[in-house]
């Protein structure tokens, strides 16, 4: 009798947490629209985001919330940033399973926010800035590369980015070679700069995606995104020519000692440290460093030997040497579930001011308006990087983090270092992430597109 | 034996911390347990897959295999790290007379210091550019070829991260072990060196065995603490290499966003500490019945 009862406790018990486990999976987005109805009713939002606290953005957004809050008494924006990029993701991820997602929060157009997207969480930001009337302010780059797949737009972009290889014109001199011409010619330059005493490449490989950027470029060349595209899905394997010749690649920058030893574990101030100290010959990086990398605030010692190239093509590459990433940077969502009057009034009037103030920052906004203003100590690399920007070609590198589900991102960022340290094969890698791809992948975009 | 309690008095100084202890343990087990026979990605609808995850994870998932091994020797390092040091310096502190209670402070201090702020001192002692305290000291004793980026290496970085979680252990496992020898009555270790004991003996005959309750705690502490290693792996090196069980389950739950099997992996480890205790008490009353 007295089990029976125990028993029938923890029946109970575990039925309601059953109820409890399913229930914050649930909830559905209410049914859209992009302007509601009703009063502006003044509160504080939330802004979780993924970028550096003494960035442009932050700055810009901080300097406009204020301004707002004087038309707006007792509205205020809080901004909760996590600029470590595996960590925010795992933050924003949790917080998304509990149902708690902020007003608004940053995300890259992966499949999980396309996923989120689908059940509704996120608000159409393609239909919001046509409604707004500011969607066509925006460049069409900036725009595109916060789309998913399917060409839908749930993102704001705040930034307008070039990625390119600085490097040390003296120590290039010194190994007694000149910039790369193709990607096959980085393993030699590799070489050389080790015999000359330098390190080859910084890289910040805690982060993990400044090497899995490296994997991207070949297949980028060969074909522009259409590998990854179909590689994620399951549609093509590293197996294929296209994909051996990139993890070769990737083998080889290994056998030439490419990057500093314990790259993998290389904090991004440390990988840029080893550059601006002038240790290292390159260092691939956005033009959002140009303020560290051409002002005044660049070690003297290396100021005036600090150059850029851009990524290297390859015989016979599908893509033009004016294409390479461009990044809008990391979107801004806006949660569908607390998108209210004033979340709206407030983006809008903060998206007509943005382009301006942030321009003054020193940094290429995503809107066509407002021309970026170069600092008084900029070095003449500073205009170059922004000449560039404005002939960027038409097709940009997808960063693959942004496009493989999460599972099969998580083990390519595990595996890479070990097939760019040795201690894997090339083989063995394309053996372990196919079939990691192919069990997850084709899982992941199922319903999606 | 206690005075006579009525049983509603008794239930009312137990119900509190059982039901604190029922929220804070034994809701999560279970509830980790139902999510485990579920495909869930935390935002779409669950999917009832009854043992599919625990079939994969025991049949078709070589990554946890391969982190439960890593798990294994983690815990071997530092089980001799912690339980070997503690009991080394226990049995040399009870031979001291002045500055005890310096050392055993200086040994305790790294129990008191943050997680995170351990994970950073030792990131700065393995660095190998720019190089750390460990490469430097290599390099000055003359290896030089023995420098080495000890986080980045698969073979090293095992090591590397179970190294830090030892040390930070073992002063507190010492400070338990000394005060059980503390305990000890002198006038029967007395008697045993009147008896002629040697210093091992005394040890081995007449301390040890006396201390042996507390030191079953201490194991039992040492090794489910060991299976549940997590803080510091994972923030030396973002779990990547050198894997443990624990750092895998919180990968696939927060990063791949798949809770189902991260469930299952933990009902796992939950199970893997279960039979580990269960294994010291049956060694040890094998031992005693011997």
């Amino acid at each position: 009798m007295r089990k029976n009862k125990y028993a029938a406790i923890a029946a109970t018990v575990a039925a309601l947490l059953l109820v409890t486990g399913c229930g914050s999976g649930g909830g559905s987005g209410k049914a859209e629209s992009v302007n509601p109805k009703g009063d502006i009713k003044p509160r504080e939002i939330s802004w979780l985001l993924s970028r550096p606290a003494d960035g442009g953005v932050i700055k810009a957004m901080k300097q406009i919330s204020k301004d707002y809050s004087k038309e707006h008494p007792g509205f205020s924006l809080k901004l909760i940033t996590t600029p470590d990029r595996p960590s925010y993701i795992q933050k924003l991820e949790t917080l998304a399973a509990a149902n708690k997602l902020p007003d608004l929060f940053d995300i890259d157009a992966t499949p999980f926010a396309q996923k989120l997207a689908k059940k509704g969480s996120m608000v159409n930001v393609e239909k919001m800035l046509k409604d707004m009337k500011i969607y066509d302010n925006y460049r069409t780059s900036a725009l595109d590369y916060q789309r998913f797949d399917d060409g839908s737009l749930y993102m704001v972009p705040f930034e307008s980015q070039i990625e390119v290889f600085f490097y040390n014109k003296v120590l290039f001199k010194k190994a007694g070679i000149n910039i790369p011409k193709t990607l096959d010619d980085f393993p030699a330059m590799c070489t050389a700069l080790q015999k000359s005493g330098s390190t080859p490449i910084a890289l910040n490989g805690k982060d993990m995606w400044p090497l899995e950027r490296y994997m991207a470029f070949y297949p980028f060349r060969a074909s522009g995104n259409e590998f990854i595209k179909n590689l994620k899905k399951g549609n093509a394997k590293l197996s294929n020519a296209e994909g051996r010749k990139a993890v070769e690649w990737m083998a080889n920058l290994g056998k030439s000692q490419c990057f500093q030893q314990g790259f993998s574990s290389t904090e991004y101030a440390d990988a840029q440290a080893l550059f601006t100290s002038g240790k290292a010959a390159v260092y691939n990086d956005g033009s959002w460093e140009l303020p560290a990398l051409a002002t005044s605030k660049l070690n003297p010692e290396v100021r005036d030997d600090i150059d850029y190239f851009l990524l290297p093509t390859t015989p016979g590459s599908k893509t033009t040497e004016n294409e390479y990433a461009a990044p809008s940077g990391i979107g801004m969502a806006i949660n569908a579930k607390t998108y209210d009057p004033l979340v709206r009034d407030f983006i809008k009037y903060s998206l007509t001011k943005y382009s301006k103030i942030y321009a003054d920052t020193g940094q290429i906004t995503p809107m066509k308006s407002s021309t970026a203003k170069i600092p008084s100590d900029a070095t003449p690399l500073y205009k170059r990087n922004f000449d560039d920007a404005d002939k960027v070609g038409k097709v940009t590198l997808m960063p693959w983090d942004t496009q493989l589900d999460s599972t099969s991102n998580t083990r390519l960022q595990q595996e890479l270092p070990l097939l760019v340290q040795g201690d894997i094969s090339v083989d063995k890698f394309i053996n372990t992430m196919d079939k990691v791809i192919q069990e997850n992948g084709p899982k992941a975009f199922k319903d999606l597109n | 034996m206690l005075p006579y309690r009525s049983k509603k008095s008794v239930l009312i100084f137990i119900l509190p911390p059982l039901l604190l202890y029922g929220a804070g343990v034994l809701l999560p087990v279970i509830q980790s347990l139902i999510i485990s026979f579920f495909d869930w990605d935390g935002i779409s609808d669950m999917k009832f897959t009854g043992l599919a995850n625990y079939i994969k994870m025991l049949t078709g998932d070589s990554v946890f295999w391969q982190s439960f091994g890593n798990s294994m020797v983690y815990l071997v390092i530092c089980l001799v790290l912690q339980l070997g040091g503690a009991l080394l310096v226990a049995t040399l502190l009870t031979g001291m007379t002045k500055g005890r209670d310096l050392v055993k402070t200086l040994y305790l201090l790294p129990a008191v210091i943050s997680t995170v702020a351990i994970s950073f001192l030792f990131q700065r002692i393995y660095s190998v550019d720019p190089k750390g305290l460990l490469n430097q000291a290599l390099d000055a004793i003359g290896l030089h070829s023995w420098t080495h980026a000890w986080l980045s290496d698969p073979h090293t970085v095992l090591a590397a991260v179970s190294i830090p979680e030892g040390w930070r252990f073992s002063g507190l496992y010492m400070l338990i072990i000394y005060a059980a020898f503390m305990s000890v009555p002198p006038e029967i270790e007395e008697a045993a060196r009147l008896d002629g004991a040697n210093g091992w003996q005394l040890f081995t005959k007449i301390r040890f065995p006396y201390i042996r309750p507390v030191w079953i705690t201490t194991v039992i502490m040492a090794v489910t603490y060991g299976l549940q290693g997590f803080d510091i792996p994972y923030l030396l090196n973002n779990g990547r290499y050198g894997q443990l069980v624990t750092t895998y389950m919180y990968r696939t739950a927060f990063s791949n966003t798949n809770y189902g099997y991260a469930s299952a992996i933990s009902v796992f480890i939950v199970i893997e500490c279960l039979i580990a205790v269960a294994l010291i008490f049956k060694v040890i009353f094998r031992k005693e019945e011997a």
